[in-house]
């Protein structure tokens, strides 16, 4: 691989490039899913290819390629050049990035059991059992067991000497059963939707999922949401469960402080931002419960790593402080727009991909409350759990989410059962409504694989810490 | 690397009869994109990519297990190969599974690849500099994409299914921004380059941009809107996904269940899957090899069937409709070249006929609120007016709806005779504009 990286770097400069890093990465996949009692795919797979970024004339260029052979590489790199060259006919100054050390450096994420050596059959074994346990319940009527596992091995290198390889591992499972019944579809998951935990680790965090275990309860719960009530409509106290909150970290934090957002390159795909960069510290984001952090160094997540992918180590960083905007998150080129050094946020989705601005653990950080003492404390509203739906405006503003499963609370005590409820609110207006958040001992790193940003797309694995969180007067039970 | 369409088929065909199994199918991409990216009135990205990808399906009886390597010479091939087959060793088996489909008569165009030479770098900054120029003209800020895409998609199978074919498209996307609460939309997506103009796309989006100023709150509730095709793109591709799909149609989780053959929309309304059509850019067989042919949906408002790959068509005792997805996929045969027919209104004359509505021009993360009644919610953007006695009147700031699709089907007022074809993410949709008697709007950016 390094020389792969060389062969990129010297081509870059002898075709004029001013500026070049390259990354070969190297994957490898397994994802293996069982649906209603069907082994529904076993798949392996692998990719390899390097990504070249230039700059030239003062603006970007990147290409990539699959072809590793010498005149291939050589090719694509003369052809980020060629790209930079092109797009140097609309700059109006040239680009300029903020310093960073010179690193040579290997970094690898824990991974106690390499899944890759577990054998199919232990896998599909495990899946099976969950499966059917789901499908004991006569009105579930489709279930899904999957997991899913991938590695990676990739080498950065800059015209600037630096020269780091880094590897990991991650795993992800799940397991839903979904109840049909009378015109509706009620999904009930676990651990959470959408495939499940991923996690930077091994078997072992497959195996600590327990999904035999937990799949009594959701085909239990599936089965009773069809005839649960349905969700009250009006403004009420909302508890939201930590991966719920993950996601609305996700989308009302996370992606309005990613800096290019804010500065406009992103406007015409995924939107822009509430915010501005005269905001930062002053701004009042929620209430004082409310302090989020990006922080890539944390174990086990997959929103961390050593290095990003311009070769900037791996920090921990405010982005909001006791509701106040503190920290955007940056890269080389968008830190200077602040005045700071970058925090070290670009990622690229693969060697197929320009690095881009992307979340890394961004995380609502724990409160002080049990969550039996939450409850408690509630005289009147719902508690939601596990995300079935979101959706939010272009500024990150007006945003709506639906939920699996919700009870109502009365007189400080979890009632009745609730369907597919649902809440929507505006951000500033409803973190500011935050009046509690669940201690430590609630609080977990929710990994999230699938989020979109970029054109062309690119899927970034990123990940959320968040507890049980309490938030006054929601609008619940949008067209319910 | 270029590969000739014959070289990508070759790779195919060594890939299938590689696999130690009773049968096998080999899937190839061979796969060259470009983008040139703007935003801030300046190219800030400029991207290529250069790939090729063998996905194998290896049978053994009934069980089946896949592999994949973007390394396409003879010893990762065989590597490969031998993956998927130690996959289908340890999947159980599936009484179901019907076999890999054989070979059927193909109607392949040839396409003479079009747009890579057309669309090179400078080509494509020289565009994107024209429709810059017209938001900077107007002291706007313009944000967008030119881009191409040109691929080589090669199915074979150890029973003689041979094809190959060559795509290319070109896609344009304008966003122009008046200020931070006030912008306009324009777009172009398809194959003939000649429907690009691109100081027209720009001016068009800068225009829509500049009558966006002044934004006005307006009451959540239930409205008349005409909806521009982009917006109608993104209910088809939900409703094609949500409802179509013989997966969801198997499993009971389709409105389709219970609407075979019965009214479900406007009777105005038909709905129609069509990889063939000129106006798309779609392939003509499926990722099993198998034909692909225009597939009604919704047929004068009446719900005709889903769409079908080759395991669905024999679990249904359906015909198989050409609609496979590769192997393995948790979604089964879905249409991904949806087309509405086109009424007899134009879209002036839709808003002269509205009293008091909304004129939307796009929508902006729809998702799911109920998969069986199809009802989605999602946000307006770029370029949202009040419609007051025939005439756009007011922008209006961005709303939130929450609304069924099928319900709102059945309450047109007028189909465009026009249409566009907008880009989906994996899908392509051919749209008309569509008014609407029944909208709800449930929330408003705040």
């Amino acid at each position: 691989m390094k020389e792969h990286i060389a062969a990129a770097l010297d081509a870059a400069t002898l075709a004029g490039a001013t500026y070049a890093d390259a990354r070969v990465v190297e994957t490898r996949h397994e994802r293996l899913s069982v649906r209603t009692g069907h082994v529904e795919g076993i798949e392996t797979g692998e990719s390899l290819g390097i990504g070249i970024r230039t700059i030239a004339d003062g603006a970007w260029g990147f290409a990539a390629t699959s072809d590793l052979t010498p005149d291939g590489i050589a090719h694509t790199a003369r052809q980020a050049v060629a790209l930079a060259r092109a797009a140097a006919i609309t700059a109006s100054s040239p680009v300029s990035l903020t310093p960073v050390g010179r690193f040579t450096d290997t970094w690898s994420g824990a991974c106690a059991i390499d899944p890759f050596t577990v054998s199919l059959d232990d896998k599909l074994a495990l899946l099976l059992l969950a499966d059917d346990v789901l499908r004991a319940e006569d009105k579930v009527r489709v279930t899904t067991a999957s997991m899913g596992f991938i590695a990676v091995r990739k080498v950065f290198g800059s015209t600037e000497g630096s020269l780091i390889e880094q590897s990991y591992v991650e795993s992800q499972a799940g397991i839903a059963a979904f109840a049909i019944g009378d015109g509706e579809m009620l999904p009930r998951s676990y651990p959470n939707n959408l495939g499940g935990q991923a996690v930077q680790g091994g078997w072992e965090a497959i195996l600590a999922l327990d999904l035999p275990g937990n799949a009594p309860r959701v085909a239990e719960q599936a089965a009773a949401l069809l005839s649960a009530a349905p969700c009250p409509s009006g403004e009420t106290t909302v508890i939201i469960d930590g991966s719920q909150v993950a996601l609305q970290v996700h989308e009302s934090i996370g992606h309005p402080t990613e800096l290019d957002r804010v500065l406009g390159d992103e406007a015409a795909f995924a939107g822009t931002s509430w915010v501005g960069i005269p905001d930062l510290g002053t701004l009042r984001y929620g209430s004082e419960h409310v302090t989020v952090t990006s922080d890539a160094t944390i174990p086990g997540s997959i929103g961390s790593f050593g290095y990003d992918d311009e070769g900037v180590p791996a920090q921990r960083d405010r982005l909001i402080t006791n509701g106040i905007l503190t920290g955007f998150q940056t890269s080389r080129e968008s830190a200077r727009e602040i005045g700071r050094a970058s925090n070290g946020c670009m990622r690229a989705d693969g060697w197929q991909r320009q690095p881009l601005i992307r979340m890394t653990t961004v995380s609502l950080e724990p409160g002080d409350w049990s969550f039996d003492d939450l409850i408690a404390d509630t005289d009147d509203g719902i508690y939601i759990e596990t995300n079935n739906s979101w959706s939010i405006d272009d500024k990150r503003l007006n945003f709506q989410f639906g939920c699996e499963i919700g009870w109502e609370i009365k007189g400080g005590t979890l009632g009745r059962m609730i369907k597919s409820p649902n809440y929507t609110g505006v951000t500033p207006q409803f973190w500011g409504s935050c009046d509690a958040v669940c201690n430590r001992d609630h609080w977990q790193v929710w990994g999230i694989p699938n989020c979109g940003k970029g054109e062309p797309m690119q899927v970034a694995h990123v990940a959320h810490g968040a507890a049980p969180t309490r938030f006054r007067n929601v609008r619940v039970g949008v067209a319910r | 690397m270029n590969r000739s369409l014959d070289d990508v088929r070759c790779i195919a065909d060594r890939a299938a009869h590689a696999v130690p199994a009773d049968a096998a199918e080999a899937i190839v991409l061979s796969h060259y994109s470009a983008l040139t990216r703007f935003a801030g009135n300046r190219i800030h990205q400029n991207v290529a990519e250069s790939d090729a990808q063998v996905s194998i399906r290896a049978v053994l009886g009934s069980r089946t297990g896949v592999a994949s390597t973007n390394r396409l010479d003879e010893e990762s091939i065989a590597r490969c190969a031998k993956a998927a087959a130690d996959a289908a060793r340890h999947a159980p088996r599936d009484a179901d599974f019907p076999g890999l489909p054989h070979p059927k008569q193909l109607s392949i165009p040839t396409r003479a690849p079009l747009l890579l030479d057309a669309y090179g770098p400078q080509e494509r900054a020289e565009a994107a500099r024209e429709i810059l120029d017209q938001s900077a003209a107007r002291g706007l800020v313009a944000a967008g994409t030119v881009s191409v895409n040109d691929t080589i998609t090669a199915v074979a199978n150890t029973h003689g299914v041979d094809a190959a074919m060559h795509t290319d498209d070109l896609r344009v996307t304008v966003l122009s921004m008046n200020g931070p609460n006030a912008s306009g939309w324009a777009s172009y997506y398809g194959r003939d380059a000649r429907g690009f103009l691109p100081a027209q796309i720009g001016s068009h989006a800068a225009t829509i941009a500049e009558r966006s100023e002044g934004a006005v709150e307006l009451a959540p509730g239930t409205y008349t809107v005409v909806l521009a095709p982009e917006a109608v793109a993104d209910l088809l591709d939900f409703l094609g996904y949500l409802g179509f799909g013989a997966k969801a149609f198997a499993e009971g989780s389709s409105f389709l269940i219970d609407a075979l053959g019965s009214r479900v929309v406007d009777p105005r309304i038909s709905i129609y899957d069509d990889a063939l059509s000129p106006a798309t850019v779609g392939i003509s067989f499926d990722y099993e090899g198998q034909p692909r042919r225009r597939t009604p949906l919704i047929e004068g408002g009446i719900a005709v069937g889903p769409v079908t790959d080759s395991y669905f068509a024999a679990l249904l005792d359906r015909d198989n409709t050409g609609h496979a997805l590769p192997a393995p996929n948790p979604y089964g045969p879905l249409p991904l070249n949806l087309e509405m027919a086109a009424g007899d209104t134009s879209v002036e004359d839709m808003i002269a006929s509205v009293d008091h509505g909304v004129y939307v021009t796009r929508f902006h993360y729809v998702n799911v609120e109920d998969p069986m009644k199809v009802v989605l919610t999602g946000m307006t953007r770029d370029g949202t007016f009040m419609i007051e006695n025939g005439r756009l009147t007011k922008p209006v700031r961005n709303l939130r709806f929450t609304q069924g699709v099928l319900s709102a089907f059945s309450s047109v007022g007028a189909i465009g005779s026009q249409r566009q074809l907008c880009g989906a993410e994996e899908s392509a949709v051919l749209a008309p504009a569509l008014l609407l008697e029944r909208w709800a709007f449930t929330g408003q950016t705040g």
